[in-house]
């Protein structure tokens, strides 16, 4: 249900209306488009046969958002290089996981890939149900290492794609966390971007004015392994938490107990009351509508508070890192969709499907889904460093807003933490275990330590099994 | 001669079960296939987050229950959830419907707004309540409370207020089914029991107490029935509004069982959940159908 953490649907069909208008109105618009479509020189580069599977048809899973739309648009161009036809079928992101897995276990082959939350590769491993990828990534008929360059791709998205440091999917478009926030308000005080959890409060405090419906912080508060399970264990890591001890996940250390007291209070104190029942989209609206002076979310929501039709804060943002815990550390998202093989494929069709996967990870197509895409919507989750750090992505990113791409890079170089969250097969369980109890807490029915001394009991429970 | 015809009597019954076989195939299919599996998995152990434990799990899943807080409290919030909705269907529309009987004209316009929300998918209803009606700040009931002066409230953020949230939702959407099956029941009455009544100077109080009221009964009976039924395997409006939540606040046995299987993927655990509920169910509308056969 609940666990949108990407672009809205709305956000996405804005785009898609908007390019659709542009294609239709001005048609000449559209012309380097179709040049570029067949321009595959740079795909050819590759010492690879791309039409080894030719023939073959395979359907992708992918949640609708703009990022995902950009490479659906592109589409043909893959189609003109293998000869593989594609299927997507866009899959709200709420019941994404559950589509895959009920493919996955029945072994009905439906999606050859999909886009894969990251925290469940050990669970699909655990009952083998994608392949392993380096086995692809070291064969040099199926992959030119040196034009796929797999080690430029972000390394925290390749770790969170692994499992016991095998590969298990490719990341597509990732994000991390960073903080937002109102440079004309905090320039009027005097504020700088907070460096630390308590420099964040005091900001906080001094921009809340609830009688002029004025907010100082936003954090995802709504209940959910992907909203507040998203935001808690930055904290809970920044506090000096750790997962597990010895091989036992533990919940309620302390360090848990005061971390998630500091979420309470900061949601209780300064952010909007009906936060608690937000996911990004409602926090990035309320801040486009001026009410909120500051929030932690993913830079790629930057899309939704930049939109010149919605957004009355435009050019009045600026980004900066996660502050830092108590323990000194700043810790952001490891978020990114990545592409799995599905291991009940036949032959051929994994072939196809690596093809497809090495096609939408390599660096000229994610530059295709960015700075050169024809369209408004210019993504922002690369998955390389090298794209990154290019002058055209710095271009297209401009209007982002003060600092955009120096607070994310950082962030993803130094901040980025693979375990940010407990990876284990059970973590479905966990999360949601997890959730319903920091929520039961930010909505004040429980205390911090008894909310997360249910966690912990509910989750040795379920690791009993 | 009976031979003949005997075996034709056979051949003709022998060509209506063939007729019928491919429909009792597809029924059997898609009822009963679905219900040994049920059967089935609430006996294993097959949880797909630690497949290296799957296998016959015995009664396991079914004693775990009776450890598992999260099982008493859905239990709680079911039968909760299920008497409250029901009884308040039964009072109100049965008000509504006494109400509406004495207006002369224009019934049939109540009729079809009643008909509005019956019509609704649970999930529209659910989401409806979640954005338009129930949301802090700009949802209907917020703006009622605050012109009272009673402030705002985040009515599906507070596991109370929540609560009474979906247990408004779903009386919201069923009374006008009571108050249909009722108000059809009532203009069946015979006036002149009434008019007899009247001239043995029986108050009002005593005419619905005495006379409306047991004549109504099957048909009040049969309400109860049917919508215990229904409140007993509600889903789709709670799911939309708050998923079960804040916490588990509104997590009634229907939306565990769906959690367990679906979201922590413990099939096993989820299927018996499930088998618990549809026992309940089916005792539950056993026992009522027995006292309303008892009693007439």
């Amino acid at each position: 249900m609940t666990n949108a953490h990407h672009p809205s649907r709305r956000g996405a069909l804005q785009r898609g209306l908007a390019l659709g208008a542009a294609a239709a109105a001005t048609p000449w618009l559209a012309m380097p488009a179709a040049a570029q479509a067949d321009d595959l020189g740079p795909y050819r580069a590759a010492k690879i046969n791309w039409r080894q599977a030719e023939g073959e048809s395979i359907s992708v899973a992918v949640i609708p958002a703009g990022y995902f739309d950009n490479l659906i648009t592109l589409a043909p161009q893959f189609e003109a290089l293998t000869g593989v036809k594609l299927r997507f079928e866009r899959v709200p992101p709420g019941q994404i996981r559950q589509k895959a897995m009920l493919d996955l276990s029945s072994k009905t082959a439906t999606f050859a890939t999909h886009a894969a939350d990251p925290m469940y590769y050990p669970v699909y491993t655990a009952n083998r149900w994608v392949e392993p990828l380096d086995r692809y990534l070291n064969d040099a008929t199926l992959t030119d290492a040196a034009w796929f360059n797999y080690n430029d791709i972000l390394k925290a998205w390749r770790d969170a794609d692994s499992v016991d440091g095998k590969p298990y999917g490719i990341p597509y478009d990732g994000e991390v966390t960073v903080q937002v926030y109102r440079k004309d308000l905090y320039d009027a005080r005097g504020l700088k971007p907070a460096d630390t959890l308590d420099q964040l409060l005091a900001n906080a405090k001094a921009l809340t004015d609830p009688a002029n419906r004025m907010f100082g912080l936003a954090l995802r508060g709504f209940a959910g392994a992907g909203q507040n399970m998203y935001v808690y264990p930055s904290i809970f890591r920044s506090f000096g938490g750790s997962w597990f001890n010895g091989s036992n996940l533990v919940v309620n250390s302390p360090q848990a107990v005061a971390a998630l007291e500091w979420y309470v209070n900061a949601l209780t104190q300064y952010a909007p009351p009906a936060v608690r029942n937000w996911n990004w989209p409602d926090i990035a609206d309320a801040f486009s509508q001026g009410t909120v002076g500051c929030y932690i979310d993913a830079h790629s929501s930057a899309s939704v508070i930049t939109n010149p039709e919605k957004s009355k804060v435009l050019g009045k943002i600026g980004y900066a890192r996660w502050p830092k815990g108590p323990n000194g550390k700043r810790v952001t998202s490891i978020w990114n969709w990545g592409f799995p093989i599905n291991a009940a494929l036949s032959e051929k069709q994994k072939r196809a499907t690596w093809l497809f996967i090495s096609w939408a990870a390599s660096a000229e197509t994610q530059a295709r889904t960015s700075w050169k895409f024809a369209g408004p919507g210019k993504r922002s989750g690369l998955n390389r460093s090298s794209l990154w750090r290019a002058p055209e992505f710095a271009q297209a990113m401009q209007g982002a807003g003060d600092n955009f791409i120096n607070a994310a890079l950082e962030s993803l170089d130094q901040d980025t933490d693979v375990e940010w969250r407990p990876r284990m097969p059970q973590w479905p369980a966990v999360g949601e275990a997890m959730a319903t109890s920091i929520q039961a807490a930010l909505v004040g029915q429980k205390k911090a330590k008894e909310a997360l001394d249910e966690a912990q009991a509910r989750i040795q429970q379920v690791l009993k099994g | 001669m009976p031979g003949p015809s005997s075996s034709f009597a056979q051949r003709e019954r022998r060509f209506a079960l063939a007729l019928l076989a491919p429909a009792l195939l597809l029924l059997l299919l898609i009822t009963t296939a679905p219900l040994v599996y049920l059967l089935w998995a609430s006996v294993q152990r097959l949880d797909m987050s630690m497949p290296w434990l799957s296998g016959f799990a015995g009664a396991a899943n079914y004693v775990k229950m009776g450890g598992d807080p999260r099982f008493w409290n859905s239990l709680t919030l079911t039968v909760i959830y299920t008497g409250s909705t029901v009884v308040l269907q039964v009072l109100v529309g049965l008000a509504l419907a006494l109400l509406v009987l004495q207006i002369p004209k224009g019934q049939g316009l109540f009729r079809i707004a009643a008909i509005l929300p019956i019509v609704l998918a649970p999930v529209v209803v659910g989401l409806f309540w979640r954005t338009l009606v129930l949301a802090p700040d700009f949802g209907l009931v917020d703006l009622v409370t605050r012109a009272l002066g009673l402030g705002s409230h985040n009515w599906l953020g507070d596991p109370q207020l929540a609560l009474i949230s979906v247990i408004a939702i779903h009386t919201w959407q069923w009374t006008p089914f009571a108050f249909l099956v009722l108000l059809a029941t009532l203009a069946t009455l015979p006036p002149d029991v009434f008019e007899a009544a009247r001239l043995d100077r029986a108050g009002a109080w005593q005419r619905f107490r005495y006379i409306t009221l047991p004549l109504i009964r099957p048909a009040i009976v049969m309400v109860i029935i049917l919508r215990t039924m229904t409140a007993l395997s509600a889903f789709a409006a709670i799911f939309a509004a708050t998923g079960g939540g804040p916490g588990s606040s509104t997590e009634i046995l229907n939306l565990y069982a769906y959690r367990t299987s679906f979201t922590e993927l413990n099939i096993g655990y989820g299927a018996s959940l499930a088998t618990v509920l549809l026992a309940l169910t089916l005792a539950v509308s056993f026992f009522l159908f027995k006292r309303r056969r008892g009693r007439e």
